[in-house]
């Protein structure tokens, strides 16, 4: 028996054991590149030994499927990784440009800079002081960084390439988007010292008081779709106007609320390096803290994710109702949103830890009330 | 229960500019106590010159400071002539104005490029050292160094100016006034900024002068005086310039008026520039110093500098006392830092522009 | 002389925008280096233009040196020794010897040597592996391209000239200051003489003691002193003075 009869690319969603109703374009491509693998193995096997039952098990739906769902996770994982190693290389040159240097060196253009760097911090010593409390040092960093890329594969980048299609959508993101500062605190406390103690008290704060307008906003949001889940948020828009349209003050709102909680310039004072050295992040060495910057651009990708799916349309092309290479327009909104966070941090000084406060109380707070407002009189006005 | 705790910052710590600590007791976020710690950069200056003879201290005083290098060594150098009574020409004073001036600006860029990081804008830090970088030009052309000058002698200065310096000169301070208001946009045009530096390490006028504050520190706190204008030296009593005081006695304040004095610095050179007289830099010294006690004192950078030199005759000295600026201001800081938030302690620390070269010496 | 930036600042930052000013001016700058590269220089790769006259290390003119030693004696960190050397050509010589790792390019050897021997380098690439590496001897203190522009001049005018109001004859102090001698300290024991890098000072009899012998004082060719203070160093009864012309 030849190859042929071994290897047969058929339609993923025929699968009897899918998990997944429609089609979904990462698990058709392990599930097409399974059928090819195991193919060649089973039609292998089956020459080593003939008619075994091996092989047809290793094409059966039962292994593709598993299989499949697995070579899925890899390619959804490093597409976001990919993504995220896009991003800081856009921050970092970007910065470098708007200060008048050349940024990232190594590579073409520099890109391959972040994986020089992420190699050096990856050969560093594991160092841990020795007062530091063991299982909170570690564990904090795990929850961060697992968090963090949880957050990031659970948000689809078009209607066929998710990981899930689940109802709470949104306030599933929003949920696991707040664990990390309890993490933070956490950590702060388990290092034993005084700096990251300050550190880990400032992130809670401050993640705490920019929670409650961040989640008016959103409320806002799925209020004007009527909807939780994501899909039916960006299809809202597409058949409706954006919502950045009516709603723009919560747009503004979100996007500064999103900066604080992935503690970027200027809310950065969890990590105020001028005051408290590197804040709660000072007694972490070598990987961790690599891990801990990498989880930081996770939340940033998230919360510029969340941006464009809530505000500018997801994956939607402005005055068009197919969809082109869905995929990539909302990587492209995306990156503008992470660029506009990138120019805030190249202008602005760091903000005081009341003056942070008091624009999270009593600034954003009324804002994201008022824009809620809007939006109930729009629902109940019948625009939308 | 307390909740107090005292906080060690420095001396390897990303806001102390040099070895130096502060130890502030905090009660959450809010300083009680502070206690301020120098000492770490002794390196024993001044005994170090009861051995060497007049000349060789001159590249010596360049070391005090590493940013304010040509004003330290002029004011070594003036205190000697002091006791020489030594008649320096003309061409020469013209000379140590503008060598002066240009250190004043490269100086005052330093400490913008510093408070850009102490308050987290990275982008005012590259920007100034960018412009900064034009004036260290300025100085290799005219000394051969870019920080450490050794440009003053005594009885004159080094050599005169190379060709076409003046219009090198002419054209950085024109450059350097235009893109000054970049970064002034950056800091003074931005809201953020202004509230990080206004109302924060407030200090009256009298406090200001019964701390012994000196230079934009004091007069960013109100108190009207400068050596330039109030005792000149050289030939300064020749230009017009202003002093810039400024009211507010916070942190923004002693802010504007170093922003003020870099133009003022670059309406000093122009008119230098435009006056300088011909004839000789140099004139030759005695080696031996008559037995006295001789004092000089010039407007630094960073505030009054001071030397008293007692000579017995040789040709070395027999004490020279460094009355550093830094070592008075930075005496304040717990009066300036008191009530203010942790966040508070670089942007207000900053704004006295902290030097540890002289003040340990 | 108006007030430039105090006459215009602070004003209310609300009526300038809060905080859209600082974005246009870091977007001006993003798309103006993006244009033209950045103003960094890569410096491994590429160097800062630097003058003639930088002060980098000292350089040495081998043939030009006398070895007088003024260079070691004004040298503030007494980084310059002189040593002996046999060289082909000259014999034996003194020439001076910089230990780098001491040195705080002050440029004052360069700016003190007589005949324009020590010369400043744009040489400042000094790192080395060990201590030893960094004491530099006469023949690894030479420059290849020794230019005009390196050899510092020392152009002093002397007071009492300025007060006669002659402005154009400069000099330095080795070509007005001498060796004074101070006859009855003078023992005759000629080291002087043989200490002397230019050979300006001659024995010559100036009399005779009880015993017969003759007394030698030391005479100073003025044309060829070079004031290197040698004669005044080596002098066992401190018989030769400094003579400032001022």
């Amino acid at each position: 028996m030849s190859v042929s009869d071994w290897v047969s690319i058929s339609d993923s969603t025929a699968n009897k054991v899918s998990p997944y109703e429609v089609y979904n374009l990462p698990y058709a491509i392990g599930h097409g590149l399974w059928e090819i693998i195991g193919g060649v193995i089973a039609w292998l096997i089956n020459i080593i030994a003939p008619g075994n039952r091996l092989s047809p098990f290793l094409i059966g739906d039962f292994v593709t499927n598993m299989m499949g769902l697995f070579i899925m996770v890899v390619v959804f994982f490093a597409v976001i990784f990919i993504v995220n190693l896009t991003m800081i290389w856009i921050e970092r040159k970007t910065l470098g440009r708007i200060m008048d240097r050349r940024a990232t060196r190594i590579g073409p253009l520099g890109y391959l800079q972040n994986l020089a760097d992420g190699l050096k911090t990856f050969l560093k010593e594991h160092i841990m002081p020795e007062k530091a409390d063991k299982k909170g040092y570690m564990w904090a960093v795990s929850i961060v960084i697992g968090s963090a890329v949880l957050i990031a594969g659970m948000i689809p980048l078009s209607p066929r390439w998710f990981l899930a299609d689940y109802g709470t959508g949104l306030l599933l993101i929003f949920g696991i988007f707040a664990v990390s500062p309890f993490m933070i605190l956490v950590a702060g406390w388990a290092q034993n010292n005084k700096y990251s103690l300050i550190g880990g008290m400032r992130a809670a704060a401050q993640m705490i008081s920019y929670e409650i307008p961040m989640l008016l906003v959103f409320a806002s949001v799925v209020l004007m779709a009527g909807s939780l889940n994501i899909n039916e948020i960006v299809q809202f828009q597409m058949d409706n106007t954006w919502f950045i349209v009516p709603q723009i003050i919560g747009f503004v709102v979100f996007m500064v609320a999103a900066t604080a909680e992935a503690e970027r310039i200027p809310f950065d004072l969890p990590e105020a390096e001028a005051e408290l050295v590197e804040g709660w992040q000072t007694e972490y060495g070598g990987m961790k803290w690599g891990l801990i910057m990498l989880s930081d651009y996770f939340r940033g990708y998230v919360a510029c994710a969340l941006g464009a799916i809530m505000f500018l349309g997801g994956w939607a092309i402005p005055f068009m109702d197919t969809l082109v290479l869905p995929e990539i327009v909302f990587l492209l909104k995306v990156v503008l949103l992470f660029f506009i966070m990138v120019w805030a941090r190249g202008t602005f000084a760091r903000i005081r830890t009341d003056q942070i406060l008091n624009i999270g109380w009593k600034v954003l707070l009324p804002l994201a009330v008022i824009n809620l407002f809007i939006v109930v009189l729009l629902k109940i006005g019948g625009v939308y | 229960m307390t909740s107090k705790m005292w906080v060690t910052m420095g001396p390897q710590h990303p806001f102390s500019h040099g070895l130096w600590t502060l130890k502030v007791r905090v009660d959450g976020e809010v300083i009680t106590d502070a206690t301020p710690i120098i000492g770490y950069l002794h390196r024993g200056w001044e005994k170090e010159c009861e051995h060497r003879t007049y000349p060789q201290i001159i590249p010596m005083a360049d070391r005090l400071c590493y940013s304010a290098s040509m004003t330290w060594s002029h004011l070594y150098v003036m205190a000697v002539e002091e006791g020489l009574d030594l008649e320096v020409p003309e061409r020469a004073q013209y000379l140590r104005v503008v060598a002066d001036e240009i250190c004043r600006i490269q100086s005052h860029l330093m400490w913008l490029a510093a408070m850009g990081t102490d308050l987290g804008n990275l982008t005012v830090f590259l920007w100034s050292l960018r412009e900064r970088e034009i004036f260290l030009d300025l100085f290799v052309k005219l000394c051969g160094q870019r920080l450490t000058t050794n440009y003053p002698r005594i009885g004159g200065v080094r050599n005169d100016m190379p060709y076409l310096f003046e219009r090198d000169c002419m054209r950085a301070v024109e450059r350097f006034e235009k893109k000054l208001w970049d970064i002034i946009a950056l800091m003074d045009d931005s809201a953020i900024f202004l509230s990080r530096m206004q109302g924060v390490g407030h200090v009256t006028r009298k406090e200001a002068a019964n701390l012994g504050l000196t230079g934009p520190t004091m007069r960013g706190c109100g108190v009207d005086f400068d050596v330039r204008r109030d005792d000149p030296y050289e030939v300064y009593d020749l230009f017009d310039f202003e002093v810039p005081v400024s009211q507010d006695g916070d942190a923004y304040g002693r802010y504007a008026v170093r922003i003020e004095e870099m133009f003022q610095s670059c309406e000093i050179i122009r008119q230098a520039m435009a006056g300088m007289p011909d004839g000789p830099v140099r004139v030759k010294a005695p080696r031996n110093v008559p037995a006295g006690k001789h004092f000089a004192r010039l407007e630094d950078p960073r505030g009054e500098g001071l030397m008293y030199l007692i000579s017995d005759g040789t040709d070395r000295p027999y004490r020279l006392k460094v009355r550093s600026p830094i070592f008075v201001n930075v005496s304040a800081s717990k009066r300036l830092v008191l009530g203010a938030r942790m966040a508070d302690v670089p942007a207000v620390m900053g704004t006295i522009d902290m030097c540890l070269g002289e003040t340990d010496r | 002389m108006a007030l430039k930036y105090l006459d215009k600042y602070p004003k209310n930052v609300a009526l300038r925008g809060w905080i859209l000013k600082p974005f246009f001016t870091t977007f001006k700058n993003l798309v103006k280096t993006t244009i033209r590269r950045p103003v960094t220089i890569l410096y491994p790769y590429e160097k800062e233009w630097i003058p003639d006259n930088y002060r980098g290390r000292p350089g040495l003119v081998f043939e030009k040196c006398i070895g007088c030693g003024i260079c070691a004696r004004i040298c503030p960190t007494t980084c310059i020794e002189l040593v002996d050397i046999e060289d082909e050509k000259m014999g034996a010589v003194k020439r001076p010897q910089v230990n780098l790792g001491r040195c705080m390019m002050c440029g004052y050897c360069a700016e003190y040597c007589p005949v324009d021997a020590m010369t400043v380098t744009p040489d400042y690439e000094l790192a080395a592996f060990t201590r030893e590496e960094l004491i530099y001897d006469p023949y690894r203190l030479k420059w290849e391209n020794t230019t005009k522009g390196m050899e510092v001049k020392m152009e002093e005018h002397l007071i009492s000239n300025l007060e006669k109001g002659i402005l154009d004859q400069p000099s330095a102090f080795y070509e007005l200051d001498r060796p004074k001698l101070i006859g009855e300290k003078c023992i005759s024991c000629n080291r002087c003489a043989k200490t002397c890098p230019v050979d300006a000072i001659e024995m010559v009899v100036v009399g005779e003691n009880e015993k017969g012998k003759p007394i030698k004082h030391p005479k100073i060719d003025e044309s060829k002193c070079v004031f290197c203070e040698q004669c005044i160093i080596i002098c066992p009864k401190d018989a030769l003075e400094i003579n400032e012309v001022l």
